[in-house]
């Protein structure tokens, strides 16, 4: 009786985690809450990934058994296939993974504010822009500016000039699009007559670049862009709260306690770098903007904002779109902006065609 | 849990009230201005409930007041300082809007909404206390929401939708709570226990204002009435000083006789008639 009585009191009640979460305490003042389901997600994507890259790395005309590759990996095999992993395959893979997740983290945060599957960097012309300023730094000017400031440039006006032209209706609404449209197949005349205009060989050497290829890329471009998409997806991380409210309208954003501009701003900024760096490596692939979230929010069942999951889709896609670009035709190599057009194109249109419920995002 | 602890937590929450007014306040949507010059103030610890024919203004005053809708002059005050000036997460501390109209996110639950509501109480390292459990627990519980917690949003009636909606305002906890048309899309019976629980709230402390269309539950449920038309208040005032035939006549364009509920004694409209002026 009397032990009962001394039983806890209500304020140490203990706290329990909502449905599919789990609680993780640290110290007294600090809890974190995990989505389980998001944790499962992601880990069988970095799953996959890993499965993905080891196949590749052992994939060419000189085929390397998985065990080798992984050998190799952690510093073991042959002086041969360590050659081959660590100097001739491992930079074009780590180039897709960071272009493959740059482009689909941006389109993920694009579709988020933007509030319409179709607002990917790659449909506003973000790509196209950043290709043309990288192309005109080399072409065009003469002068060699770095391609990832010059790319960046391009990118951060393709978006202001969007943002201008979709008047007061900001990122949200179609004029954004239509805009961005428009100012895209302005970028890729440029880049067109920016070509035209050099010799054949220099033309033809920036041909793969700019139909989106992984065979051009800069391994100093390389790390530029992994060292900003590792700061982006930690910027994603600290302001994933304030994302996941944005699929509500304006008004319950600002009366939750949002700044519903300072999220925008901060995404487009993301949203710029990301495209902007990934272009400088890859050239204009967006089509992984568009089909890297999709990929996410199916596996997401549409719910919450798959930012990480996107990341780590678009990194998948672009592999295996690289992989298939480099063997299907093999000793052909197809572009992969090409093979990513062949996916994505028909999708797009099953996009527009498609009218469903959950066509708001 | 149970539901005298939740109670008292409630009410020993609010110490101080909150105070909630504006300043010579123009709102315009694009060109056109709304609202023009209103000064308005809401009674603390009371139930406000703001009247009006469709299109006066009643939302962008609601809007205008939770500063979801920024004012081209004048200005809003929350406890004396500019909402303009303060943080908005502090403000959504003390104030909660809910909407007329709104929007949720896809695939998304009862209790998911509801947990949007504990976004101003949350910080990065702070994601989940004790408190978040025991405000949505107790809006589960005032909104009647408690066995419906899991179905997805997109596959409720309309009605528990809006119920979904104004618990999540109430698990925002704040002293100040401002309602566009709680109750538009309820039944008898829920719309009696969203007034009541209005009115359960208001005894804690918490001021409220709520547009509402029915003349009769504003009069009953409230102790403040602000009839607007054209984006002006035209009278203000206790439910029994300010619900005469001739406000009626002027608001909607209707003839009608008002009689006390035999009950209660607040107004019921009679021998109603549309006469358009
Ligand atoms: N987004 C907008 N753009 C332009 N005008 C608007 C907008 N929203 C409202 N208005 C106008 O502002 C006026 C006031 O609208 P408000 O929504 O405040 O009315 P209300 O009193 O809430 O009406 P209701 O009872 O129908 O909800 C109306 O004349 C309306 O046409
Ligand atoms: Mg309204």
């Amino acid at each position: 009786m009397i032990n009962q009585s001394l039983s806890l009191p209500n304020n140490e009640e203990i706290t329990t985690a909502p449905n599919g979460h789990r609680l993780l305490s640290l110290g007294r003042h600090m809890t974190l809450l995990i989505e389980k389901q998001a944790i499962i997600r992601n880990v069988w994507l970095l799953i996959l990934l890993a499965i993905a890259c080891v196949a590749t790395l052992g994939m060419g005309s000189m085929p390397i058994s998985p065990k080798e590759v992984i050998a190799v990996l952690f510093g073991h095999g042959n002086v041969m296939s360590q050659f081959i992993v660590h100097d001739l395959r491992l930079p074009r893979l780590l180039a897709a993974i960071f272009t493959g997740a740059a482009f689909s983290l941006a389109g993920c945060l694009m579709q988020t504010m933007a509030r319409n599957r179709l607002a990917t960097p790659g449909i506003i012309g973000i790509d196209n822009a950043a290709m043309a300023f990288a192309v005109s730094s080399v072409v065009g000017m003469g002068v060699s500016l770095a391609p990832s400031a010059m790319a960046l440039a391009g990118a951060a006006t393709a978006t202001a000039l969007a943002f201008g032209l979709a008047g007061g209706s900001g990122t949200r609404g179609y004029r954004f699009i239509v805009a961005g449209i428009g100012i895209g197949a302005i970028a890729g005349a440029v880049t067109q007559l920016l070509l035209s205009q050099v010799s054949i060989d220099v033309a033809n050497s920036a041909y793969p670049w700019t139909v989106g290829s992984l065979s051009a890329r800069d391994p100093m471009m390389v790390k530029v862009l992994g060292i900003g998409l590792g700061t982006c997806l930690v910027a994603c991380l600290f302001l994933a709260s304030q994302f996941a409210l944005m699929p509500f309208s304006d008004q319950v954003i600002t009366g939750l306690g949002a700044n519903i501009k300072h999220i925008r701003i901060i995404a487009l900024v993301l949203c710029i770098t990301l495209t902007g760096l990934a272009v400088a490596v890859a050239g204009p692939v967006g089509l992984v903007a568009l089909v890297g979230p999709e990929i996410a929010r199916v596996l997401a069942r549409y719910r919450g904002i798959p930012l990480i999951s996107s990341a780590l889709t678009g990194a998948l896609v672009m592999i295996l779109a690289d992989l298939f670009g480099r063997t299907v035709l093999s000793p052909i190599e197809l572009p992969v902006g090409i093979v990513t057009a062949v996916i994505g194109g028909p999708y797009l249109i099953w996009i527009l065609v498609r009218r469903t419920s959950r066509t708001s995002l | 849990m149970t539901a005298t602890s939740l109670q008292f937590k409630q009410t020993s929450e609010i110490n101080n009230l909150a105070r909630l007014g504006a300043e010579r306040l123009t709102l315009k949507h694009g060109k056109a201005s709304i609202i023009e010059n209103l000064d308005v103030s809401l009674p603390e610890g009371k139930v406000t409930a703001i009247v009006g024919p469709n299109g006066c203004g009643k939302s962008t005053v609601l809007n205008g007041l939770s500063r979801v809708h920024s004012p081209s002059s004048g200005v809003v005050l929350l406890d004396g300082k500019d909402i303009h000036s303060l943080p908005s997460k502090e403000v959504a501390r003390r104030l909660a809007l809910l909407p007329q109209d709104t929007l949720a996110p896809d695939g998304i639950t009862i209790e998911e909404l509801i947990r949007f509501g504990r976004h101003p109480h949350q910080s990065l390292l702070k994601q989940w206390a004790m408190d978040d459990q025991q405000a949505i627990n107790y809006a589960l519980n005032a909104a009647d929401l408690e066995g419906l917690k899991d179905r997805l949003l997109d596959t409720l009636s309309g009605g528990q939708r809006q119920r979904a909606w104004i618990a999540m305002s109430i698990a925002q906890e704040t002293p100040l709570l401002l309602l566009d048309e709680p109750t538009s899309a309820l039944d008898l019976g829920h719309q009696i226990e969203v007034f009541e629980l209005i009115r359960n709230l208001s005894r804690q402390g918490k001021t409220l204002a709520m547009v509402v269309h029915d003349l009769p539950s504003a009069c009953r449920y409230s102790d403040h009435i602000i009839a607007m038309k054209k984006g002006e208040i035209i009278t203000q005032g206790s439910p029994k000083e300010v619900m005469t035939k001739e406000l009626v006549r002027e608001l909607y364009g209707v003839e009608c006789d008002l009689i006390p509920d035999p009950m209660t004694g607040s107004p019921i409209l009679i021998n109603m008639k549309r006469v358009r002026s």
